[in-house]
């Protein structure tokens, strides 16, 4: 598949009174053409940073790319002058925003709001740039977009105006769409409308969507790779598959451990122990070992290096060195894990 | 889980007037009853009324029509301040947002020994200290947090002190709205967790509201399913999602986002159209079987009977 995005050891840093917070601590990876990729992760843990980072949104002077590259088509975003990063904005990179609530101007029409990226970067005269909205409009499955257009952001609701939102997104063809937790603010029917609908437009155009979330059912539904992010950086990343059959990193084990199957009837769900660290001073070696149960003395010492599992799978633990103890995921990861991929036939054959 | 009942609620209404002529009506005739020592689940899309149901119980609004009692006492209507007093002891409310729930200017011994104070719980200073260092180890922080601020701890800390000030005066009953939603997905499970083991040794009984229904599933006994004002199926929790009856229910269940991949690819949404309904009588809410209520008409009732059957 090509690379349509490259980030090489990004980092992204923020100067407060209390020091420097160092948000993203050099992070790698590839997007490839058409595919979904999420990045998971608590809050904190610098996935939001990294996409305000490929729009080029750091807000400056504070914040800081200390070093790192972000290429795309052969440009590197990161070092980009304000002035040609506003020709790609909108245009080849758009991003749809968490809260439709706030994220829309309740003073402008949506017909302007769409229009605008149209007019701007399309250079497209207004009345032609109007069609196009509606067309927009209608493909993110808006009825009566002829009428729908005239109105304001107050007279949608939260699903209706999540859709402008996309709409907007769209209205440039982008190569790629940036979609910041485009779901969370949203009830669980409207969320899979909207899943649906991401699903079904990036079938369409072909785009390549960076999927930002903490849910992780959103995660398996949505998503062909994930990349999980713990202070700042990238400890596990690979296939859907890879991640939710065969995960490696102690912190994925503790993800996915904490969120009850439908299924499950454990007495007690398996919590991730403490709360992530300061990342004003991160801590020597692996940031995960404080919270971690398997942690041994080398985590506390030296960070560990991404290790391979297979071509498309890699994490960040120094337990797949080949001189660490052989460690299984705990009882209760496995036992669901297990569960999940009976469970998966037999629910099908439950709603059909 | 005993049969007896701790609170009842019988046709319930909490109708908002918006203008002179139009009314909201966020709850509109809910019957419910539950029993002591269990976990009530409220489920429902935003808008439907739930976190409406949770206040209104607590008396946070006034009710429109309709019973609350709790221990076969009204709750609602006339009362005089020492019997309000006591119904207040006995029924607490952990909240949503625990940046909004706690008074920034306020240290959390102040916060958590407000009800202690008011309700006179505590004879001197020192049994306050001590009851406040009590509180926080319960809920799993140290007694040197009882000085600071609230800015000072994280989402879930704060999650943790709403609790330990719900659980300073000795409740019966806790009305849990949406007590995780706001919190990251690893500490959901610990503050889960710790409402478990809290209704273990205190034998608590929860109203537990929320519309993440993986997690409603988990920590509840029963479930009741609201949409626009009314419940439309109640039922226990396993059999609520082995045998979901109404088509929403059904519709809101088939929208839940497992962590499953090879399920979600082959994931098949049912969505709800409320003008599939019969529409020759007036719904009403009847048992299909034991402990299984749904909203229905006759005509329906008797093709839920069959399906059941099946």
């Amino acid at each position: 598949m090509d690379k349509i995005l490259e980030v090489k050891d990004l980092k992204v840093t923020f100067d407060t009174y209390g020091g420097s917070v160092q948000a993203v601590r050099g992070i790698n990876f590839d997007l490839h053409k058409g595919e979904t990729l999420a990045i998971v992760g608590e809050s904190g843990s610098g996935k939001s940073v990294t996409t305000k980072a490929l729009m080029g949104l750091i807000p400056k002077p504070a914040g800081k790319i200390p070093s790192g590259e972000i290429m795309f088509e052969g440009k590197d975003i990161a070092k980009m002058k304000d002035k040609d990063m506003q020709k790609i904005r909108g245009r080849d990179i758009s991003m749809i925003f968490q809260d439709p609530m706030t994220s829309l101007n309740p003073t402008m029409k949506v017909k302007t709001q769409i229009m605008e990226g149209l007019i701007k970067h399309q250079k497209m005269s207004s009345s032609k740039a109007k069609e196009r909205a509606i067309e927009l409009l209608e493909l993110v499955g808006i009825p009566d977009p002829k009428t729908r257009i005239e109105q304001y952001p107050h007279q949608f609701s939260g699903g209706m105006r999540q859709r402008v939102v996309i709409a907007i997104a769209l209205a440039c063809n982008p190569k790629i769409l940036l979609a910041d937790e485009p779901t969370t603010a949203l009830d669980v029917t409207i969320q899979a409308q909207i899943l649906e609908l991401m699903k079904d437009i990036q079938k369409k155009t072909e785009a390549s969507i960076i999927f930002i979330t903490h849910d992780l059912g959103v995660v398996a539904n949505v998503a062909d790779r994930v990349a999980v992010m713990y202070a700042g950086k990238i400890v596990e990343i690979g296939t859907v598959d890879d991640i939710f059959y065969n995960p490696k990193h102690p912190y994925t084990w503790g993800l996915l451990g904490s969120m009850p199957t439908v299924d499950s009837k454990e007495d007690e769900l398996f919590a991730i122990p403490g709360t992530p660290p300061d990342l004003m001073n991160p801590p020597k070696g692996d940031a995960f070992a404080a919270r971690n149960p398997f942690a041994m003395k080398i985590d506390t010492e030296e960070e560990p290096p991404m290790f391979k599992v297979s071509d498309t799978h890699y994490a960040a633990t120094w337990l797949l060195h080949e001189d660490a103890p052989e460690v299984d995921p705990p009882e209760s990861v496995k036992r669901r894990m297990k569960d999940i991929t009976a469970n998966g036939s037999d629910q099908k054959g439950d709603e059909s | 889980m005993s049969e007896e009942k701790l609170l009842e609620v019988t046709n319930l209404k909490q109708h908002f007037k918006t203008g002179r002529h139009s009314v909201v009506k966020a709850i509109d005739g809910i019957s419910f009853d539950i029993y002591k020592g269990e976990t009530f689940g409220l489920v429902g899309e935003s808008g439907c009324g739930k976190s409406t149901t949770g206040r209104t119980i607590i008396r946070l609004y006034d009710a429109t029509d309709g019973d609350v009692k709790f221990n076969g006492v009204d709750v609602h209507g006339k009362k005089s301040k020492s019997d309000l007093k006591m119904f207040n002891r006995k029924m607490q409310m952990i909240f949503q947002d625990p940046y909004a729930s706690l008074n920034p200017r306020m240290t959390v011994k102040e916060i958590i020994s407000e009800g202690l104070d008011i309700h006179g719980l505590v004879k001197d200073d020192k049994a306050r200290t001590q009851r406040v260092h009590d509180l926080l180890e319960t809920v799993g922080l140290n007694k040197e947090h009882a000085n600071r601020y609230p800015h000072e701890f994280s989402g879930g800390q704060r999650q943790r002190i709403g609790i330990a000030r719900a659980l300073a005066v000795d409740p019966e009953f806790i009305i849990a709205d949406e007590p995780i939603s706001a919190l990251d997905v690893s500490i959901q499970a610990q503050v889960v967790n710790l409402l478990k083991q809290l209704q273990k040794e205190k034998g608590l009984t929860y109203l537990f509201i929320a519309h993440d229904l993986s997690m409603v599933k988990y920590i509840s006994d029963r479930i009741a399913v609201m949409y626009f004002g009314k419940i439309v199926e109640l039922a226990d929790s396993d059999e609520l999602y082995k045998n979901p009856l109404h088509p929403y229910t059904k519709s809101l269940l088939s929208a839940i986002p497992l962590p499953d991949p090879d399920y979600e690819r082959n994931r098949v949404r049912t969505s709800y159209d409320p003008a599939d309904h019969d529409t020759s009588e007036v719904p009403e809410f009847r048992e299909v079987r034991p402990k299984h209520w749904v909203l229905c008409t006759t005509k329906e009732f008797d093709a839920y009977k069959k399906q059941l059957a099946e």
